[in-house]
């Protein structure tokens, strides 16, 4: 009886693993190049082939440790974790999470970081176009309900801290960059991706700014969030920090 | 008449929307346009200078599980929102117990593999409420209890689903190579008036045991031995459109459209 296409294909499957190559063999016809070898294609281009598209979602991860590192740091994951479907934009979600936890990059704590970076841009850069807050939407609203009101983020849009400066080794990782030094003791960086127009990018936010927004996105009034970012820095400036979100597009709507 | 188009890939696509070059259409893969993205939004506006081709490589027609329905409906959204001129996927898996492989994986040719591509197709088909078109895949091992040829299982998938099948003359080349047969034969089984569209790539040479497995990369020009076999199939099958695709190491715009050319003038 030959093996039937479920068998073969579970077999199949099995040998992508590295866990049962032998099964398989006897099915695949060998002759100067063995079954084995032949196999093989398949199993390193599954490997090759999700760790290139790791390193087009991961770029600066991957400019900050080379070609070759993150050549095997990413075939690495990829033999932890497969897509669960084939759009590789949305694979590698938990890539930053293994990208700390990896042995030789321990070296470079600030990698992962660089890596969750990398992810949210990729995010921002897939979200949907949909309308942002605009002054107008403001201005139609009583100026005494305002205070009450809470306001939903952008699509894309995420908040992102790091106890490195992220933004300075992110510039400095671009291609053509200045190779200047970054110093990791710089403290604190906090930043907020975006879906622009044409692309994703980020602001580095202050503290109060922090305040401001996290509050938001924890679902409460501007009132609170306004009180929140008083308590971080007594000099927050809300109607310059709400005209700067509005014109990076920060908001999509007041709820 | 230009016939021959290009792959659309992101480091060209700034400059395709302002120059506009001329080719004769313009190929995307489905699955880096199903997530929303500022390319999606040219890919929508260069639809009015130019005809499109979707090819999907990740439908999987060849899983033993069917056609995953999620994914389906987001291929399915993307054809009814470009409207493209063609759409294709390959004779191969890449999908099993809900893990995506990103490979061509080889099918045996047996009657019950059949039964399984033909309800596969039937099914993508029905979702898109059109033909697709099906491609040959470049293998690299051959399955002993194979019972019929890859060109026979073609044309009998085309014959039962109605589907159209997308020849690409460098994987019947890496195919003829790394199993030892003749391209000639191949061509011999294929019945012509099935066939929609051709595709044209170059290849790598690596090492197996020793001996050279010629690899479809996409990472280079077309081989010559690929452009005599074409030649073949214009020659035997009248012209199609043709697509030049290159997806590793892509070089300049003007160097990929110079295949594209060469196509036109070959065919």
């Amino acid at each position: 009886m030959p093996i039937a296409l479920r068998d073969l294909q579970s077999a199949f499957v099995a040998h992508l693993a590295g866990t049962s190559p032998s099964s398989l063999e006897e099915w695949v016809i060998g002759d100067s190049i063995s079954a084995e070898a032949r196999l093989r294609v398949h199993r390193h281009h599954v490997r090759d082939s999700l760790a290139a598209a790791l390193a087009s979602t991961f770029p600066t991860a991957k400019a900050l440790v080379g070609e070759e590192f993150f050549q095997c740091m990413a075939s690495a994951f990829a033999d932890e974790v497969l897509p669960a479907q084939p759009v590789l934009a949305e694979y590698g979600g938990s890539f930053a999470g293994f990208v700390g936890t990896y042995e030789p990059a321990r070296g470079l704590p600030y990698l992962a970081d660089m890596a969750r970076l990398d992810w949210a841009l990729n995010t921002a850069f897939h979200a949907p176009v949909t309308p942002r807050l605009s002054a107008a939407d403001l201005s139609a609203v009583e100026t005494e309900q305002l205070p009450a009101k809470g306001l939903l983020l952008a699509p894309g849009t995420a908040l992102l801290r790091s106890a490195y400066p992220i933004d300075r080794i992110w510039a400095a990782a671009q291609p053509g960059a200045d190779t200047g030094t970054v110093d990791l003791e710089e403290g604190t960086t906090c930043l907020l991706v975006l879906r622009r127009p044409d692309d994703a990018g980020f602001i580095r936010l202050s503290e109060s700014e922090v305040a401001f927004v996290s509050a938001l996105v924890e679902g409460r009034p501007l009132e609170q969030a306004a009180e929140a970012a008083f308590a971080a820095e007594p000099g927050f400036e809300l109607s310059a920090v709400f005209a700067r979100f509005l014109t990076v597009g920060a908001f999509a709507a007041l709820r | 008449m230009a016939l021959a188009g290009i792959g659309l890939r992101a480091p060209h696509l700034q400059q395709i929307a302002s120059e506009k070059p001329a080719t004769g259409f313009l190929e995307i893969h489905a699955e880096n346009y199903l997530a929303p993205s500022p390319a999606l939004e040219i890919v929508d506006r260069l639809r009015a200078d130019y005809a499109f081709s979707i090819h999907a490589v990740g439908l999987s027609l060849g899983s033993v599980d069917g056609i995953d329905e999620a994914h389906l409906a987001r291929v399915a959204a993307l054809v009814k929102r470009l409207q493209p001129v063609w759409v294709s996927d390959h004779l191969a898996w890449s999908v099993h117990g809900g893990r995506y492989f990103n490979d061509l994986l080889p099918l045996p040719y047996t009657e019950e593999a059949l039964d399984v591509v033909v309800r596969n197709v039937e099914r993508v088909q029905e979702a898109f409420g059109r033909q697709i078109s099906l491609e040959n895949p470049s293998c690299y091992l051959a399955f002993a209890h194979s019972t019929m040829s890859e060109p026979v299982f073609l044309a009998e998938v085309a014959r039962r689903s109605g589907c159209g099948l997308l020849v690409d003359a460098n994987n019947i080349h890496v195919t003829a190579h790394n199993l030892r047969l003749d391209p000639n034969d191949w061509l011999e089984e294929l019945p012509g008036d099935s066939i929609t569209e051709y595709h044209l790539a170059g290849h790598a040479v690596n090492d197996a045991d020793g001996v050279p497995i010629l690899i479809d990369d996409h990472g280079s020009k077309v081989a010559e031995a690929v452009w005599m076999l074409y030649a073949e199939m214009v020659a035997r099958f009248g012209m199609r459109p043709t697509l030049v695709e290159w997806d590793t190491d892509l070089p300049d715009l003007s160097t990929l459209l110079a295949e594209a050319d060469r196509a036109n003038r070959l065919a």
